[in-house]
């Protein structure tokens, strides 16, 4: 029943609609589309700008009623400065000329307070070619024109705190290197004064006096470490590090750390297995910093293994990249300690943290490096089994 | 005898030099700036010159840029500073010096082998 009631209703309606509309002529719908319009003032003036119509929106927008403003002239909307500039005949003027005239500024409402408009005026001319009046459509744009604002604003101050922020950086690095080495100087002293100790400057020590002054010796040189670490982190992190790229045997630098090393490691009872490639593994490096990169990296792989473990080095090319690995028989990392083992002073509490010293730089400097190289490391951990680092750099041509 | 001038502005780090290089056979001197250091190369002659960059009065630098401007000290010269980067350091790179090396890095006999390798070298 209700679906066959309302289509007759319906059309009964649209019915009634189309017959109320023949009623109206053209002239009278476009008055009352200009009248009713709410989010534009429409109004026509005569050639002097004298206010002849007034819409909705022009009452909403300026807040004179239809009889406040009719036979006003339209000047009354701007500025006192903008009318001792002379902009209202101005724009007049333009319009005449060249048909229309379009403004974004500031206008003023009946009760003195500013909006943002954009302001279109259209000359109209009858078809003798003689002026009748403008046609003003002022749209209100406060609300767009205020975040606008806002936004250059923000800007401005982002950009001053960026300023503020790189100046804060510059003069951390600066305390940084500037302490660093101030605290190199009574350091370097220590280890000369002990050196002449231990060196054997001073004639036959008494044991005892010889194993303080050795540990003595050995503490200072932590310290000594941790300073060079801090500078090289501060060099590395203010973006002053220049590489001085080169084609090199990747095999050659393992090859001489290990021979540098080697006493280390043996001291603590581990061996190094190598299995490098036959064939020179060239990788286009910086032999510097790719070298104490991978000092670190195996410094650390050493750290973390306990005396009697195993070091094993391969060295490969694959594809376009030379690859070199560096696994231990370690403490391992477990994976909710993965995600930090980069960062900056982090140290990775396990088994032999507490016993060996450490600033928690190296990886991270060792990190930055490879990143300079655009290389990659790669960790692939088991806790208590071991911890592969893989690191790749583009071959060498 | 061979003579060395060590410039160091840090008394205990001069002191310390003194006792490790009275240990050996060289006739040395000491300054504790690059001005003291000035007058020194102008009434003696020195085979070796152990530098610091950082000091007072006049520094390494303005002592590296005078001598390179004056031109008639013809000493060896050995930068021993504890900057390891840094604008001052590649200034001192390009005035003519042999060597640089970090003072913290260096043990007594470390400081007596770097001197005998300059020598013989």
């Amino acid at each position: 029943m209700t679906d066959k009631r309302l289509p007759a209703t319906a059309s009964a309606a649209a019915q009634l609609r189309h017959e109320h509309r023949k009623t109206l002529s053209e002239l009278e719908r476009y008055k009352m589309l200009v009248e009713n319009v709410q989010d534009y003032a429409i109004f026509f003036m005569d050639p002097e700008g004298y206010i002849q119509t007034w819409n909705k929106g022009a009452e909403k927008n300026k807040g004179y009623t239809h009889d406040e403003i009719v036979g006003k002239h339209f000047s009354l909307f701007y500025s006192e400065q903008d009318n001792l500039d002379n902009k209202p005949a101005r724009e007049l003027e333009i319009a005449k000329r060249v048909g229309r005239v379009e403004d974004e500024d500031w206008r003023i409402r009946k009760d003195g307070s500013k909006f943002w408009a954009n302001v279109v005026i259209t000359a109209l001319y009858d078809d003798d070619g003689t002026l009748q009046g403008f046609a003003k459509v002022t749209r209100n744009l406060t609300e767009r024109k205020e975040n606008e604002d806002r936004l250059k604003n923000a800007n401005v101050i982002l950009q001053e705190k960026q300023i503020e922020l790189k100046r804060l950086n510059e003069s951390k690095d600066d305390f940084i290197s500037l302490a660093s080495h101030q605290l190199r100087t009574p350091a370097t002293a220590i280890k000369q004064l002990l050196g002449l100790i231990i060196e054997g400057f001073e004639g036959q020590v008494p044991e005892n006096i010889l194993k303080i002054a050795q540990k003595t010796y050995e503490s200072n040189e932590r310290q000594i470490a941790i300073v060079n670490s801090l500078l090289k982190v501060a060099q590395i992190d203010s973006g002053k590090v220049v590489l001085q790229l080169e084609t090199t045997d990747l095999n050659e630098i393992i090859r001489s750390l290990i021979a540098q090393y080697n006493g280390i490691i043996a001291d603590r009872g581990q061996v190094i297995s190598l299995a490098l490639q036959d064939a020179p593994v060239f990788g286009y490096v910086d032999e510097e910093y790719y070298r104490m990169a991978l000092e670190n990296i195996l410094d650390n792989a050493s750290k973390y293994t306990e005396d009697g473990g195993v070091l094993s080095i391969t060295s490969s090319i694959v594809d376009d990249r030379a690859i070199i690995t560096i696994t231990d028989t370690g403490v391992g990392i477990s994976p909710e300690n993965m995600a930090t083992l980069f960062e900056k002073f982090n140290r990775i509490p396990n088994d032999l943290s507490h016993k060996v010293p450490g600033s928690g730089l190296g990886l991270y400097w060792a990190q930055k490096v490879i990143d300079l190289h655009h290389g990659t490391i790669k960790v692939e951990s088991t806790p208590d089994v071991g911890t592969t680092f893989t690191i790749s750099v583009s071959r060498g041509v | 005898m061979r003579k060395i001038l060590v410039v160091e502005d840090d008394p205990i780090l001069r002191e310390t030099y003194e006792i490790i290089l009275s240990t050996q056979p060289y006739a040395c001197d000491f300054a504790e700036n690059g001005s003291v250091a000035w007058e020194k190369c102008h009434s003696n002659d020195y085979d070796l010159i152990l530098l610091d960059i950082m000091m007072p009065v006049m520094s390494g630098i303005e002592f590296l840029e005078q001598v390179k401007a004056e031109q008639d000290i013809v000493s060896k010269i050995i930068l021993m500073s504890n900057l390891s980067a840094g604008k001052e350091l590649e200034r001192a790179k390009t005035l003519g010096v042999n060597k640089h090396v970090l003072k913290s890095d260096m043990s007594p006999s470390q400081l007596i082998s770097l001197i005998r390798y300059e020598f013989e070298a």
